[in-house]
């Protein structure tokens, strides 16, 4: 009776749970912007179906399951564009749009071709001027049975096409992906870019000089598009035009623009596996510079699909590039994802680029790109083809509509090291065919909803999941068009062993905006505007579109250049530049209609080239010594052996001049340089610095230790390289002889990890005190180390007043913050909150911190430093943080944790990180590298299922939390002011811009904030954090941070001290190479 | 009421037995067979959960050592291990002797230890679970008596092994790559994965005074200077590969080079598609020439536990002595020298190991495993290795353990792995461990 109890209960359980998954099914439907027509009503029937074979399958082609292509043009000028759809192994299909949503097969009628030989990437093109969009279609050829040359259907004016790829010189027979067609040389014809992918499997990264090699199959071609006799031909130009021809290329993505706006359109190639992307600067003489070292960063590293277009309305073309990092964290967990840290340096070190498996959105700042994926949260949508970028609600702001989905996912762990596995006796003697169908069999497959990025402004976007009907989809190409004319745009896709998907779009807040859509013709009534610019100008705002159609993956959209508008009522002119340099301006434009603008009544443009930037370096250069913390501790989230340089601005010779300090890295030398009346700096020799110089100087002060009226230098050493008590972490003071002359003091000083030094005469009797604040147990990340309050005695001896475990301290600072009198002494650093200590009238300093507030302001700190920001007469602390363009996420409700024990009592410190993905907590380290530390988890998670989902610490260890020798928290990742209420701080966080990267230094003159940052020492998995070099933050008279400009910077520069020379000028170190003095005006 | 209870069930008890057996309890009985089942088991469950050559060689020698002490306990044959092995105490002496069956208690306490060492412990649970079971039914008395004895051994031995170093080292740095230095080991093609055990040497050996004790000479000094000896060597490598290549797939060499393999995890790559082959470790080989050569000479249960407790001490000992030099000298391979200064499409017949090249593990053990072998079987003693059977490879027939040693040794210039060297020094040193091993053991039997 009991058991049967029991059953009915359970029955109980799952039948509520059922209820709940279809109601959140409906609410999903209820607010989805899309709608998918049925195959029966929109007629389009085509199905990308594969049938695997012996001869073809993801073993023998590694692009099998790449899916097909979509073109969206209007084939027959009636205003509505049609529809072309690719496939592999099935015949591609032409359907004419009747208008309603309701479309015909034309296949058979428009005799394109109907083999059903494999076809990739599909683009609509008007290549032969006379006004109908004719359609290149690119395919696989001379591979594994596979025989086929790209094909050219040229319109014919009544919906029937000729296959005349031959004519035009344009029958390449390979391995290509995708042809786009633009004006590279502006002479008024289109040119065409033919990318190709490498089929091979590479063995070793080898040498990225193979770059220079040159392949007939999968090499890229660039073709010129010359007129001979009267005819249309295209010839090979690459070599002369500094194109890539290489095997090395896997290439999948292009889009062409121009992202510089010097009037040349440029080219973005997107390359899977460790190859580079490529950004093909257009010179303007024919021929290009790849330039994507100078122009990012870094960029996505399996990029499969790309769109160019302008996403924060800045009149700058951003890039969004896809790659295939998963967003549900037990695919996450359970995938292979970064590389690791020695992959990740092996690959550098054959001149390959940093590259993440995330996806990019490099965001355009003129002369160079900044990664902010993570910072708009748009990094993740797991195995993605094509990014689409348009505005779905009329809005004025672009948003991404983006597909994903992989029929066999070959990065599953589990399949890799488990159940691949062949023995050598079926490797060798079953045939071949049985042994890989086997091998795809147990592939596992995942299917995804394909996902869109509502762009709110100021790089925040709501991630929407597209099409509840068709969730489970394997999505491939895609392309945009309002299909049926109601002044929205509508969405095509090409679904793998699915049917093609068409999208209404049915965003219930386009009834309140506005648009207007522009459709570009040339003089001779042909359709070759591609490159076109056009601007809309209204109520002083200015919307920019370039009219581009190959875009995504495998694709090209409509030619018609949309815009939302919002709630604007008027547009006051539309201005389009021509390729040739020349502009149209039409100012007699009406509201949600299709305007047609023709290139007639023109006039030069002129073009604002930009003078490349220029950078007035300081003869300093920081040189850091090489070590690899995470080779020494596995689990570490940091390098903690890249800090410094040092910086000490201070008259030491007493010339009323302020002189520099300096000091340097590991097996550096300090360096004084003493400031001449012209404003120049002469070194001085100092031998004692000569000598010192094994030492790490990770801080420096100036301070008056004898009470002798000179300057004297207190240098901090550091380096995680050391064990603690190691002579090489010995601090040291070097005495003044009151002429800048420095002699060291023998004294025995501190031997630890040091982090940050400050200086006061808190006991008030005239001799500066000592603040030694440390920055780790070297060997021991997340630990706290003692840090010292040191009162000066006289005779250059000290006493310790505190010595406590306070946090691994970056930076400090002593100020009397709620002016009582008695000094404060403030400190941050890593997984701490800033902290404030009071000088009490026993002499002792008593912690304030959460009296003042601030006791939940854990964060990853790199600077505090304490000034009026609004002028109320109090004090108030901004601090540098690591911001919000990072991989964790941190709240005061889901903080990132860090669990501090020898779990497996080894006696060496392990860290056990979580952090929230998307919602749910995962373990920081992968399972690999967990295992390595902590060999008893190989026993617990005998396969990756298994550790997929792990979510807290109990899940890795017998170990309860509360039992752990420590556990620490960052609830705050922003870099933040927090204002002086008197009695109490409020937070307040420093504009987005600021928050792209991490703040290592600021400066505050003038109603200004001057910072510098970017930082390089975290480990591949959360990466560099490089896309913020430094900026003015302007102070408005209403305490408003709103107005962030940037300082003239190398854009992967890592900014640690900022120094201000004269007015307007500051001296900005670097950890990473030459030092830069910029002007705060320019 | 209560004592009539009790009495109920005791003759209850009683009748269930003479029901279930008829007769007085039989004895259990162990053969080799189980005993060579359950070191297949570990080699098998080896091959999935992926153990490097040197930690498999590990997990052989404890099991191994646990069955021989527990058998020596009564045997006239075998004397203890005590006071040969480093940092090892007597095991308990089991309360009766003749309670105890001590090959059934060897051979449980051979499978707890291998459990406590594999990953994947449901595997052996189910070749336990049967014969446990199985035993139970039989003689459920003697099975108790004699499990509780094994596990009280298993947790001796398991305190010995604890603190072996294994564990710290677990946690030591990693390998730190200088691409600055020429001559220095970097990670290898297709994976580049970082140097397996650097800190294999800080392992307790079980006989060795030091892991460094047979330090074998220093390969030829590094140099690309055409006509030095290094050189030479680095090209030797090159042309060997190169001349078999061009005579085909069904050389001899190639033959040789495919079946003394013997690396656990073959990474094949095909664009995103990834997947491993493989195989047995070095040590695993020649644990199974053991077999063959115990099964060949009729060994019963205590000869067999002996001949896989020696050789496999013999072969861990040896994988000691060689990781201590490969980390030492930190010698580049020669398939990244060879891309990057000769050929650089060149790919050797084998996939290289991530750990660095001098001197080679499989010369290394092999050589030691051959001279305790011949010690225990007797030179000329011939055998068909079919080992590699399972993994499609054929059998090979050798006239002496010294012939399979030279052969695996060669193999690894025939793979492109090896320069001749540390196949040359690298066998030279694994038979010095051999024999110290031979003379340290000589007076246990």
């Amino acid at each position: 009776m009991a058991k049967r109890i029991v059953f009915i209960f359970l029955l109980i359980v799952s039948c509520s749970k059922k209820q709940d998954k279809t109601l959140v099914e409906k609410n999903i439907a209820e607010n989805a912007p899309f709608l998918t027509i049925d195959a029966s009503v929109s007629g389009i029937d085509f199905s990308n179906d594969l049938i695997p074979s012996g001869d073809l399958n993801i073993i023998e082609y590694l692009y099998y399951y790449n899916g097909g292509g979509v073109a969206l043009g209007d084939i027959n000028n009636d205003g509505l564009d049609d529809i072309y759809l690719s496939g592999n192994q099935k015949p591609d299909k032409l359907y004419l749009n009747l208008g309603n949503l309701k479309f015909k097969d034309i296949s058979l009628s428009s005799k394109i071709s109907q083999d059903a030989t494999w076809s990739t990437g599909v683009t609509m093109v008007d290549i032969n001027n006379d006004g109908f969009l004719d359609i290149y279609v690119c395919k696989v050829g001379k591979y594994k049975g596979l025989k086929a040359t790209n094909q050219l259907f040229i319109n014919n004016g009544d919906n029937t096409f000729n296959e005349k790829a031959a004519d035009y010189g344009l029958n390449f027979s390979g391995f290509s992906t995708q042809a786009s067609f633009f004006d590279y040389d502006n002479d008024g014809d289109m040119d065409m870019y033919l990318l190709n992918h490498s089929v091979h499997s590479t063995h070793s990264y080898g040498n990225s000089e193979l770059r220079m090699k040159s392949d007939t199959l999968s090499g890229d071609i660039l073709y010129e598009n010359i007129s001979e006799n009267g005819n249309i031909k295209f010839i090979d130009i690459t070599k002369k035009a500094n194109i890539y021809n290489s095997p090395l290329g896997y290439g999948l993505a292009i889009a062409t623009s121009d992202v510089n706006n010097d009037g040349f359109i440029d080219i973005y190639i997107g390359n899977d596996f460790h190859e580079n992307d490529y950004l093909y600067i257009n010179n303007g003489d024919k021929t290009f510079t790849e330039s994507s070292a100078e122009f990012f960063n870094h960029t996505s590293r399996f990029t499969m699909g790309v769109d160019i277009a302008d996403i924060t309305n800045d009149g700058n073309l951003d890039v969004v590039s896809l790659d295939m990092m998963p967003y549900k964290t037990d695919v996450f967990l359970k995938s292979g994802g970064e590389d690791t840290d020695k992959v990740n340096q092996i690959k550098k070190s054959f001149g390959f680029q940093q590259q993440y498996a995330r996806n990019h959105l490099q965001i355009n700042n003129g002369d160079h790109f900044v990664d902010a994926a993570l910072i708009a949260e748009t990094h993740a949508t797991d195995w993605s083809w094509s990014p689409l970028i348009f505005d779905f609600n009329n809005d004025g702001l672009n948003d991404i509509y983006i597909t994903n989905g992989i029929y066999k996912r070959p990065n599953d762990l589990d399949y890799i090291n488990y159940l691949s596995n062949l023995d050598f006796a079926k490797y060798n003697k079953t045939s071949q065919d049985t042994l890989e169908q086997k091998l795809i069999n147990t592939m596992p497959m995942i299917n995804l909803p394909n996902v869109l990025f509502q762009n709110n402004g100021d790089l925040a976007f709501k991630k929407t999941i597209v099409d509840p009907n068709n969730t489970s989809s394997y999505s491939n190409g895609a392309a945009y068009s309002d299909l049926d004319l109601d002044g929205d745009i509508d969405i095509v896709v090409n679904n793998l062993n699915e049917k093609a998907t068409v999208l209404e779009n049915k965003e219930a807040q386009l009834e309140k905006h506005n648009y207007i859509t522009v459709n570009l013709l040339e003089a001779n009534k042909s359709l070759n505007t591609n490159g076109a610019k056009v601007y809309v100008y209204a109520n002083g705002k200015q919307f920019y579109k370039e009219q581009t159609t190959v875009k995504g993956f495998l694709s090209s959209s409509t030619r018609q250049v949309h815009f939302g508008l919002n709630n604007l009522t008027a547009v006051d002119s539309i201005k389009v530049i021509w390729n040739n340099g020349t502009q149209t301006v039409n100012s007699n434009v009406k509201l949600n209609s299709v305007i047609t603008i023709s290139k007639e009544n023109t006039s030069k443009y002129n073009y604002k080239i930009q003078p490349k930037k220029e950078f007035t370096t300081f003869n300093y250069t920081h040189k850091e010594n090489k070590y690899l913390d995470y080779e020494r501790e596995g689990l570490i989230p940091e390098n903690l052996s890249i800090e410094g340089p040092s910086v000490v601005q201070a008259d030491f010779n007493a010339d009323g001049l302020s002189d520099l300090f300096i000091g340097g890295a590991r097996n550096q030398t300090s360096v004084l340089y003493i400031q001449n009346k012209n404003g120049g700096y002469t070194i001085k020799e100092t031998p004692d610095f000569l000598k010192d110089n094994k030492y790490e100087d990770v801080d420096a002060i100036a301070f008056d230790i004898d009470a002798d009226n000179d300057l004297d230098i207190y240098a901090l050493s550091g380096g995680n390289d050391f064990k603690e008590g190691d002579p090489m972490l010995e601090d040291r003071v070097y005495i003044n002889d009151g002429k800048g002359n420095f002699t060291r003091l023998n004294s025995n000083l501190l031997t630890t990890n040091g982090g940050s030094v400050s200086s006061f005469d808190f006991d008030k009797d005239g001799l500066q005190d000592l603040f030694i604040g440390n920055r780790s147990i070297p060997g021991a990340y997340g630990l706290s180390p003692f840090s010292f309050i040191l009162k000066n005695k006289g005779n250059n001896s000290f006493e310790i007043v505190e010595k406590r475990r306070f946090g691994m301290i970056t930076s400090s600072e002593f100020v009397d913050i709620d002016n009582d009198g008695f000094v404060e002494l403030i400190m941050a650093g890593d997984w701490m909150p800033i902290t404030v200590l009071s000088y009490t009238t026993e002499g002792k300093f008593e912690n304030k911190t959460t009296q003042f507030g601030l006791d939940k302001t854990n964060g990853m700190w790199n600077v505090i430093k304490v000034s009026d920001f609004n002028n109320d007469g109090k004090l108030d602390i901004i601090a540098g943080n690591t911001g919000l363009n990072f991989k964790w996420k941190a709240s005061e409700t889901a903080p990132v944790k860090i669990y501090l024990d020898d779990f497996d009592n080894n006696e060496q410190l392990d860290q056990l990180i979580f952090y929230n993905y998307f919602g749910k907590y995962v373990p920081f380290a992968s399972k690999d590298k967990l295992v390595q530390q902590l060999p008893s988890l190989k026993k617990r998670f005998t396969n990756y299922s298994k550790f997929s989902n792990v979510e807290k610490l109990e899940d890795l260890t017998e170990k309860p939390a509360s039992e752990i020798l420590e556990t620490k928290y960052i609830y705050e990742l922003r870099s933040m002011i927090y204002v002086n209420n008197g009695t109490i701080f409020t937070p307040k966080p420093l504009p987005k811009e600021a928050q792209l990267s991490t703040i290592e230094d600021v400066l505050i003159a003038n109603n200004e904030i001057l910072f510098t940052g970017n930082y390089y020492g975290f480990v591949t998995e959360l990466g560099e954090c490089s896309s913020n070099s430094g900026g003015v933050i302007t102070l408005s008279e209403n305490n408003m941070l709103n107005n962030v400009k940037s300082l003239n910077l190398p854009k992967d520069f890592s900014g640690r001290k900022i120094v201000k020379l004269k007015e307007n000028t500051f001296l900005i170190v670097s950890n990473n190479g030459k030092s830069i003095i910029v002007n705060s005006e320019k | 009421m209560k004592y009539l209870n009790t009495k109920i069930q005791l003759i209850f008890v009683a009748f269930a037995v003479l029901i279930s057996c008829g007769k007085p309890a039989e004895h259990i009985t162990v053969t080799p067979e189980l005993f060579h089942e359950s070191v297949n088991k570990v080699t098998n469950i080896m091959i999935h959960d992926i153990f490097s050559p040197p930690v498999a060689s590990r997990v052989y020698a404890y099991p191994n050592i646990a069955a021989y002490e527990i058998l020596a306990q009564n045997s006239s044959e075998f004397q203890s291990l005590n006071g040969k092995l480093n940092e090892f105490t007597p095991i308990p002496t089991p309360a009766d002797l003749k309670e105890v069956n001590l090959e059934l208690a060897a051979l449980i306490a051979h499978m707890e230890i291998s459990k406590k060492l594999i990953f994947s412990e449901d595997r052996m649970a189910v070749l336990q679970d049967s014969l446990y079971a199985q035993w139970e039914t039989v003689n459920e008395v003697e099975y108790n008596k004699s499990k509780t004895y094994a596990l009280n051994v298993v947790k001796h031995i398991k305190g010995w092994m604890d603190k072996d170093n294994y564990n710290q080292t677990r946690t030591m740095p990693k390998f730190t790559v200088d691409t600055d230095d020429p001559s220095r080991w970097q990670p290898t093609p297709p994976s580049y994965m970082d140097g397996i055990e650097p800190h294999w040497n800080k392992i307790r050996p079980f006989l060795l005074d030091s892991a460094a004790q047979f330090k074998p000479e220093r390969h030829p000094e590094f140099s690309l200077e055409k006509g030095s000896k290094f050189y030479e060597e680095l090209m030797e490598v090159y042309n060997v590969s190169q001349d078999i290549t061009k005579r085909g797939d069904k050389t001899e060499e190639i033959e040789i080079a495919q079946f003394w393999d013997c690396n656990p995890f073959v990474s094949v790559t095909r664009g995103h598609f990834m997947f491993a082959t493989k195989k047995i470790s070095p040590g695993a080989h020649w644990i199974g020439i053991t077999q063959i050569a115990s099964k060949k000479a009729n060994s019963n249960v205590a000869q067999t536990v002996n001949a896989y407790t020696k050789t496999s001490i013999a072969i861990a000992d040896a994988f000691i002595s060689c990781w201590d030099e490969k980390f030492r000298s930190n010698l580049i391979r020669p398939e990244t020298l060879i891309n990057q200064n000769i050929d650089p499409d060149w790919l050797p017949i084998l996939q290289t190991p991530p750990f660095p090249e001098y001197t080679s593990g499989h010369s290394v053990a092999s050589g030691s495993a051959s001279v305790m072998l011949t010690e225990l079987f007797g030179d000329n003693f011939n055998f068909d290795d079919d080992v590699e059977v399972p993994f499609g490879l054929p059998v090979r027939s050798f006239k002496s353990f010294y012939a399979a040693s030279a052969e695996a040794a060669i193999s690894r210039l025939y793979g492109g792995i090896h320069y001749r060297a540390a196949i040359d020094n690298g066998l030279d040193q694994g038979k010095k461990v051999g024999h110290f091993v031979v003379e340290k053991l000589k007076d246990t039997k």
